[in-house]
C-alpha cells in the first residue's frame, strides 16, 4: 500500500529523523510513502494570519498528491494536518475549488479535493490490530526494568481539534484517547497529568518567546514522574525538545529524553534504535 | 473588533486557552469581557480548545484571524511570512542543505517548490 507523505517545512530539514521513523514504523505495517516532491508550506497558522488565501496554498499542496494518484496524504505534524484538513474541507465549496484550479492552472495543475489527510496518529489508530499484533515485546526503561516504562505524551493537538472538520469519531476532540491508547499497546504506562490535552504552547513561540516557553515549563513541571516524553509533532518536538535548554536551564530534574511517537512505537515492534533515527541512543530498553 | 452576538460571555473559552494559563491574554479575553483591551489575537498556540469548547458555536479561530489581518504582526510571524513570499516554505530551507542532511540520515533528496509560487497562489491583500 503506497501513501503521499507530506512532512512540512520543519520535520523536511529539521527533524530527518522523525521521517525515518515514521517509514520504519509503517513499513512494517505494509505501508509506503512517497514523499511529494515540490510541496509549499501547508499555510498556517503563518500565512493563514495574513490573508485568505492560504486555502490555495493547501489547494496546491493536495494537488501535488493527487497528480501522484495517491487517494491519502500522511502528515506528522499537528500544525499541517489541521490546515491541510480545514483546506480540503474549505475546497468542497465548488466556488473556492473554481477559483483554487484557476491559480493553479499556470502551475499545470488542478484540485478535486478528494485526498484524504491522515495524521500517523490516526493512521495507525485505525491500524490498532495490525499495530499490536507486531508488537513484539514490551517497553522498559533500562535502569528499571521491574516496572512499566512511564510516558508523559503530549497530544499533537492541531489534529484533532475543530472535530467536526478533523474528523474524530467517537474519539473525544478535547481530550482524544486514539495516541493514548496506541501508547499502551507497548506494554508502557501512560502518565496521567492535565496537560496531556492541553497544548504544548510551540506556536506560541512566534509571538511571544516568554509565554511560551512558560507553557512549555508548565508542561515539563507536571510530568516529573515520567521516564520519557512523547509528542507526535513537529512544533511539539520543538518545545519538549530544543526549547527544553531554555526552559530549564540548569535543572537536571527536569530534563527528559523527548521521543517521537512512531520511534516508541518502533522499539515495541522490535526495530533498531538505528532504523528509528535514535543517534544518540535511549533510555528505553533496546530489542 | 465587534463582539460575536452568538457569544453569551461564559468564559468557557478562558478556562480552556494555555494562553491565559501562563498569564498572557488572547482573544478569548475579550470574549470573556467586551470591554478587555489588553489583549492580543496574536498570542494563540493554536490549540483549537476555546473554539470546540464553546457552548454556542462561535467561531473563535475565525474571528482571531480577521483580527490578525487588522493588527500589526509580531516579528516572528512577520519574518516567516517573508520566507513563505521568497521560498513557499516558512523556514529557511537550502536544496544543497537539504539533500546533504536527508542523505546522512538515508533519505532520498526532495525538490523545492518551484520559485514565484507563493506570488502565483497568493495575493496578500486577501
Amino acid at each position: 500500500m503506497k501513501f503521499a507523505f507530506y512532512p512540512g517545512c520543519l520535520v523536511l530539514q529539521r527533524m530527518p529523523e522523525y521521517e525515518l521513523a515514521t517509514r520504519a514504523v509503517l513499513s512494517a505495517l505494509g505501508i509506503e510513502l512517497n514523499i511529494v516532491q515540490q510541496a509549499a508550506c501547508c499555510g498556517s497558522p503563518v500565512v493563514e494570519s495574513f490573508t485568505t488565501d492560504w486555502v490555495y496554498l493547501t489547494a496546491y499542496n493536495l494537488a501535488l498528491a493527487e497528480q501522484m494518484g495517491h487517494d491519502v496524504m500522511v502528515t506528522v505534524c499537528g500544525g499541517c494536518t489541521n490546515t491541510l484538513a480545514r483546506g480540503l474541507h474549505a475546497l468542497q465549496n465548488p466556488d473556492v475549488r473554481a477559483e483554487a484550479n484557476r491559480r493553479l492552472h499556470p502551475l499545470s495543475l488542478s484540485v478535486a479535493g478528494r485526498v484524504a489527510v491522515k495524521h500517523l496518529v490516526q493512521l495507525l489508530a485505525e491500524r490498532e490490530d495490525d499495530v499490536k499484533a507486531r508488537i513484539v515485546r514490551p517497553l522498559f526503561l533500562r535502569s528499571a526494568q521491574d516496572r512499566p516504562l512511564r510516558v508523559a505524551l503530549t497530544n499533537p493537538c492541531q489534529a484533532f481539534r475543530p472535530g467536526d472538520v478533523m474528523g474524530t469519531g467517537d474519539d473525544d476532540p478535547m481530550q482524544p484517547q486514539r495516541m493514548h491508547r496506541l501508547v499502551e499497546l507497548t506494554g508502557a504506562e501512560v502518565v496521567e497529568y492535565g496537560g496531556e490535552d492541553e497544548c504544548c504552547g510551540a506556536t506560541l513561540y512566534l509571538s511571544s518567546p516568554k509565554l511560551s516557553l512558560a507553557a512549555g515549563r508548565r508542561k515539563l513541571e507536571a510530568v516529573q514522574e515520567a521516564d520519557v516524553l512523547l509528542h507526535s509533532c513537529g512544533n511539539c518536538h520543538l518545545l519538549l525538545r530544543r526549547f527544553q535548554r531554555m526552559i530549564i536551564h540548569d535543572e537536571q530534574g527536569l530534563r527528559k529524553q523527548a521521543l517521537f511517537f512512531p520511534q516508541l512505537i518502533g522499539l515495541a515492534m522490535g526495530l533498531s534504535e538505528e532504523e528509528l533515527g535514535l543517534r544518540e541512543g535511549t533510555l528505553v530498553a533496546p530489542p | 473588533m465587534d463582539h460575536p452576538k452568538d457569544c453569551i460571555e461564559c468564559g468557557t473559552c478562558v478556562t480552556v486557552c494555555p494562553v491565559e494559563m501562563v498569564g498572557g491574554h488572547a482573544i478569548v479575553t475579550f470574549l470573556a469581557n467586551p470591554d478587555a483591551v489588553d489583549y492580543s489575537a496574536w498570542l494563540c498556540t493554536s490549540c483549537w480548545r476555546c473554539h470546540e469548547a464553546c457552548p454556542t458555536g462561535v467561531n473563535i479561530y475565525g474571528l482571531m484571524m480577521e483580527q490578525r489581518r487588522r493588527e500589526r504582526a509580531p516579528t516572528g510571524y512577520g519574518k516567516a511570512l517573508e520566507y513563505v513570499l521568497a521560498s513557499g516554505l516558512a523556514l529557511t530551507v537550502f536544496q544543497e542543505q537539504l539533500d546533504q542532511v536527508r542523505a546522512s540520515w538515508g533519505l532520498e533528496s526532495v525538490e523545492l517548490p518551484p520559485l514565484g509560487l507563493a506570488q502565483i497562489l497568493l495575493r496578500t491583500d486577501g
